[in-house]
């Protein structure tokens, strides 16, 4: 340390620190701390820092944790981050040039910065330390313990030779109270605070502080050196009234009369229901003054605020403001921690009966869809929901139903809305192919891409909105359960009436079903022209497998997942429901009877069968046949939550050896049935034929030399295929002749329907919100983006792309926490945005210059913590706030004023106010009918700064400061003053 | 799950039938070559525990089967997998060109997009090559891929291979999640205060 350099350390000495009191300890500790940070030396050199440099500049801070015997201090340095300009700065500075702190001091750059460290706004500094006792430490109160403190600062300071100013926080952490030290060569200068509850009478005016400055100073040069001065005056403005808070308040009525149609059903609401600024904070600034040019003393003041150079805003947000979008959501995160299901929210007689008369129900619809038992074209949902609720009710008291039969019924109309077209719909099929069955990342737009959810008009989409809106408006939880098991009937009917699904993405699954199970009635009810529709119902369904758009976009294997261990034959089990059987009697010549296995030989002069087209010029390798590609069987669609269970079912197989057959096995389902539709297609085919289709790399040809010198191709089987009894082999020798069509389906849609209908029936309704959960924010999120599109607010549009980001991440994570959801914050934002224009009077089409300026200074609102009013009182935006204060004042002396009669009077507000603010009204609490434009400020803040010797006239000038801070109730002085040490 | 697991992560491999695939896992996962390794079906799985700079990382790896047919059924697989090994075969021209199909495949079907590609030139041993390894550099160079060469029958390059891969992934930001602690990102800070800081006028009610 210091001491290195003294010429007694090279004599080699024991130097003993075991004896060191707690004390030393702790200044060698804060030295050490110095040391580390290399924070020693010189900091002179450096140029002061630009204008508004401490707002816009990045402020750091590092900390650690020293004790003083065990009482916890932390110590932190608190710095702005400046461009490093050490390269030229560190040869500059002379010798003893004064310590950065004490030039910070009479830099006027940087006063009244709008965020910062208090030290920071007192004492204007770029860079201080601070000891503070660490947390759930008490204060330091005792005089003693603080000068004991002190001191050590200033040994360390001394010590060190560390040039950066060190303060100890002292009394209760709120009082914010401060006390430091600054050392540089021959100088001092000591920070002293005075903070108190109540203003002292002689000291509420710029003439009694000055007099406080001075005496502290005790300067005896005449004439004293200027004293600089610079003043602040917050005004604070909360009544809103007149400019209130713009936001509607959300039809109500509308929503529970009976006018509930689709419209009000597809939006979320949106805005603040209260007004989210609370408060708009004035502060007039008189930057430059010397002593005598302004006036302010006990009597009277020249410091009217209307008349100050400088002029600044900020608003008071307020604290979570109550937000309709913001409700709707919590609300609806609220449901996916319900436990209950659906029958213990709804009763338990209507679940039971669902079971049972499901059947009877839909026969009982059927009959309605009958075309001739349709006299009305608007029918099906209400209707069929009307006569399956009749059922229902028999069991249930009327009033028990959350949601009103109307209500009900809009909402499922909303919901089907092709139940309300006429029936023709079932001739538009193909509209449901837009989706495919699996998202594999299922974007909207790209600034989706991460978040999972389906499309916008997509039925789990307005599921969820629907979902949201009965939980909030129409009886919660049981409205939601009630709402689920109408929904869960509409799509049994469907599947029992073959109507397909818009827009379910989810359950696209059940529509495959639907359209299968379509596919097959219709054609058990064709009777004649067999082949003709064979072919064509089954060109819907099987697929040759190499076209380019054979490949759906995400399907699996089979569903013999949950058939483990079966063997090959079993397979063919006769009780199964075949692929497509139609009662064809010339398609059953060669019946699939169980345990006959299809052998080469007896097949080779049957018939072909279930051909798609000639495989190139490719021949068969016996028979020299064209080889024909099969029609196969498409495979088994699957929804992502069979995929999962399947891959979990794979996985869970291990890794052995074992395992790994067994899992081959699962999966060989559909090889095995595209080598019985290639054994139909190709009688007296082999192994090698099917190898050169399906798997041509292992069919390896060779050029060869026969005897004769010829050449000649000649091919084999690869050696992987040639190993005894692999796989493929094996399933060759099991393969029977079989087309795709008579073949065991390998998807069974009545079973796969039953099934999603059962998954369904069972969700409780927190299971149906958390699968909603995706839906509803999507639909959140492009609600904020509807909104911010309007307000053009760029921080809402960052922090809405990261909200997306971020929703995907908490949707990850298997118990989402929704509240890290910051979707509500960006409503807030745009209320924000959207209350300050009204105020500012935004968007009524006014004249150009100044409506575009005053539309960047509202947005500029919102971004900065501070925002500068061009042209303070007299610009556009001044002369607005000035009416904002005068009709709150009027307000203000209506309400609590003693002279409500007078004020009652008073004459409308002329817009010409800006000539009003003369000097005879500036006065504040002028008495009678004259009220005051502004209301007494809320907090007033003098600076006054000087260069003077101290403390004799022959020592050097040196830079002396005090902050002065006058509120309602607190009164704060925090003075810098510094010494010449270079003689005491 | 095991303790000291710091996460799991799900690999693929992927590329033409017949270039060895199943043999690059196999000898990864149990350091054994079998020439005798049949072609796969459907998709085949194998977990191994691997240790990358004190980090242990629990490996699923699902090795898909190469055919065309069953191109149907595996992308199903490539779903939330965080790193995918594609693999060709530098003895066969036709594996190597067909690649592009590969990664356009990979493109539609994963769920990420920044899910981390090595691409393995398998059977070095062999002398017939085909393919020269500045081509398969370059076509890794062009598609922002990890390369490496390699033969599953005399072990080169293989481990390398997966812990090149398994590295690039734990060293990319928001790719993998830790197991014994769900993530939480905040995700504004609305918060305008500092700790510390205060403005001169904070304290006004």
């Amino acid at each position: 340390m210091a001491a290195d350099s003294d010429p007694e350390s090279e004599v080699f000495e024991i130097t003993d620190f075991t004896t060191a009191s707690e004390w030393e300890r702790f200044v060698s500790r804060v030295e050490e701390v110095l040391n580390d940070w290399k924070l020693i030396g010189s900091s002179a050199g450096k140029s002061s820092p630009e204008k508004g440099e401490y707002t816009s500049g990045i402020w750091e801070e590092k900390s650690k944790d020293i004790n003083f015997a065990d009482f916890k201090f932390s110590i932190t340095h608190h710095y702005l981050k400046q461009e490093s300009d050490e390269g030229d700065g560190k040869e500059e500075p002379e010798e003893d040039a004064f310590p950065l702190a004490m030039q910070d001091l009479l830099c006027m750059n940087n006063d009244f910065p709008p965020r910062a460290h208090c030290l920071v706004r007192w004492y204007g500094m770029r860079e201080f330390l601070v000891i503070s006792p660490g947390a759930n430490c008490e204060a330091i109160i005792s005089e003693s313990k603080c000068n004991l403190l002190l001191s050590s600062i200033s040994i360390s300071l001394a010590n060190s030779g560390c040039q950066v100013p060190m303060f100890v926080q002292i009394q209760q952490k709120w009082r914010r109270m401060y006390a430091g030290e600054c050392q540089g060569p021959g100088v001092r200068t000591d920070f002293e605070m005075v903070h108190l509850r109540k203003v002292p009478s002689q000291y509420n005016h710029l003439s009694g502080l000055l007099d406080i400055f001075k005496s502290k100073i005790g300067c005896s040069l005449t004439p004293l050196p200027p004293i600089n001065i610079a003043i602040r005056f917050t005004y604070v403005l909360q009544d809103w009234q007149q400019y209130s808070w713009p936001q509607q308040p959300p039809d109500f009525d509308a929503l529970l009369g009976g006018e509930v149609g689709g419209v009000e059903f597809g939006k979320l609401p949106f805005g603040a229901c209260e007004d989210p600024i609370s408060e708009l904070h004035l502060a007039t600034t008189w930057p430059h003054l010397t002593e005598g040019i302004v006036v302010d003393n006990d009597v009277y003041s020249d410091l009217d605020p209307l008349q100050a150079p400088h002029w600044s805003v900020r608003v008071r947000k307020a604290e979570n403001p109550q937000c309709l979008l913001g409700d709707f959501l919590t609300e609806f995160f609220k449901l996916c921690c319900r436990k209950e299901s659906t029958e213990e929210i709804l009763g338990r007689g209507l679940a039971e009966e669902e079971g049972k008369e499901n059947s009877d129900i839909s026969a009982a619809l059927s009959k309605l869809t009958e075309p001739a038992a349709v006299p009305i074209p608007k029918l099906s949902v209400s209707n069929m929901v009307h006569s399956a609720r009749k059922r229902i009710r028999r069991h249930r008291r009327i009033d028990e139903s959350p949601l009103s039969n109307e209500m009900l019924n809009s909402i499922l109309l909303y919901l089907f809305p092709d139940a309300a077209v006429e029936k023709s719909s079932e001739n538009s099929d193909s509209k449901t192919n837009d989706y495919p069955l699996l998202l594999p990342f299922p974007c909207v737009q790209n600034l989706f891409s991460h978040l999972k959810s389906a499309p916008s008009d997509s039925l789990s989409y307005r599921l969820a909105l629907c979902v949201c809106l009965v939980n909030f408006y129409h009886g919660g939880v049981r409205a939601v359960a009630h709402l689920w098991q109408e929904f869960v009937l509409e799509m049994r009917y469907r599947w029992e009436n073959n109507y397909l699904i818009y827009g379910w993405v989810r359950h696209r699954m059940l529509n495959c079903c639907i359209e299968r199970k379509r596919a097959r009635d219709e054609a058990r009810k064709t009777t004649d022209g067999g082949k003709e529709r064979e072919r064509k119902v089954s060109g819907g369904c099987q697929n040759g497998r190499f076209g380019p758009e054979s490949v759906p976009p995400a399907t699996t294997a089979s569903d013999s997942a949950r058939e483990v261990g079966k063997s090959w034959e079993s397979w063919s089990d006769s009780e199964d429901e075949f692929f497509e059987c139609l009662s064809d009697q010339e398609e059953m010549e060669f019946p699939p009877t169980a345990g006959e296995k299809g052998g080469a030989k007896d097949v080779s002069k049957a018939k072909p069968e279930g051909r798609l087209h000639p495989h190139g010029n490719m021949t068969l390798i016996n028979s020299g046949e064209p080889l024909y590609i099969p029609v196969t069987q498409e495979p088994a669609p699957m929804t992502e939550d069979l995929l999962e269970e399947q891959s979990e079912v794979l996985a869970k197989l291990g890794t052995s050896a074992e395992g790994a057959h067994l899992r081959a096995r699962m999966q060989s389902a559909c090889l095995l049935s595209d080598m019985e539709s290639f054994k139909a297609a190709n009688p007296g085919c082999v192994l090698e034929d099917f190898v050169r289709w399906y798997s041509p790399r292992d069919y390896v040809e060779e050029e060869v030399v026969d005897d004769k010198g010829n050449t000649v191709v000649k091919g084999e089987l690869s050696a992987r295929m040639k190993i005894p009894g692999n796989m493929w082999v094996e399933a060759w020798e099991t393969a029977r002749a079989t087309p795709a069509r008579r073949q065991r389906r390998l998807f069974d849609d009545t079973k796969e329907a039953e099934k999603v209908l059962h998954y369904l029936a069972v969700q409780k309704p927190a299971d149906l919100t958390s699968h909603l959960l995706p839906c509803i924010l999507h639909a959140a999120i492009l609600k904020l983006k509807e909104e911010e599109s309007v307000e053009d607010i760029p921080s809402v549009k960052k922090a809405i792309q990261q909200a997306t980001s971020h929703a995907s991440k908490v949707l990850h994570h298997p118990s989402p926490d929704y509240k890290k959801l910051e979707l509500i914050a960006v409503e807030t934002v745009i209320a924000r945005a959207r209350s300050l224009k009204a105020k500012f009077g935004i968007g009524k089409g006014e004249k150009g210059e100044d409506a575009e300026e005053l539309e960047k200074f509202v947005s500029s609102l919102l971004e900065e913590p501070e925002v500068a009013v061009t042209g303070a009182g007299r610009g556009p935006a001044g002369s607005i706030i000035h009416r904002l204060f005068v009709s709150a004042q009027r307000i203000h002396l209506i309400h609590f004023g003693e002279h409500s009669d007078e004020a009652a009077l008073l004459a409308p507000l002329d817009d010409d106010l800006g000539r009003v603010g003369g000097a005879e009204d500036r006065k504040p609490m002028g008495g009678g009918i004259n009220v005051p434009d502004f209301p007494p400020p809320a907090g007033r803040e003098i600076l006054l700064r000087t260069c003077v010797p101290r403390p004799a006239p022959y020592s050097k000038a040196l830079p002396q400061r005090l902050f002065c801070v006058l509120m309602r109730d607190e009164f704060r002085l925090a003075g810098a003053f510094s010494s010449d040490t270079s003689f005491f | 799950m095991d303790e000291d697991v710091l996460t799991t992560l799900k690999l693929l491999i992927i590329g033409e039938s017949g270039v060895g695939k199943s043999s690059l896992l196999l000898r990864f996962t149990d350091d054994t070559f079998d020439p005798d390794q049949s072609a796969t079906i459907g998709v085949d799985f194998k977990v191994k525990t691997i240790s990358i700079d004190g980090n242990k990382a629990k490996l699923a790896i699902w090795d898909t089967a190469g055919q065309e047919r069953f191109r149907t059924l595996t992308p199903s697989y490539y779903r939330g997998a965080q790193g995918v090994i594609l693999v060709y075969d530098v003895t066969k021209r036709d594996t190597f060109t067909k690649l592009e199909n590969w990664l356009n495949e990979l493109e539609t079907y994963t769920t990420r997009n920044d899910i981390v590609k090595m691409l393995v030139g398998n059977k070095i041993d062999q002398d017939n090559r085909e393919v020269d390894r500045n081509e398969g550099l370059k076509f890794a160079r062009k598609h922002s891929m990890l390369f490496i060469e390699a033969s599953a029958k005399t072990k080169d390059g293989v481990e390398c291979a997966f812990e090149e891969l398994v590295e690039k992934i734990l060293q990319t930001p928001g790719l993998w999640e830790s197991d014994t602690q769900g993530q939480k990102v905040r995700l504004v800070d609305q918060q305008q205060h500092g700790g510390r800081a205060c403005g001169g006028y904070c304290s006004i009610p």
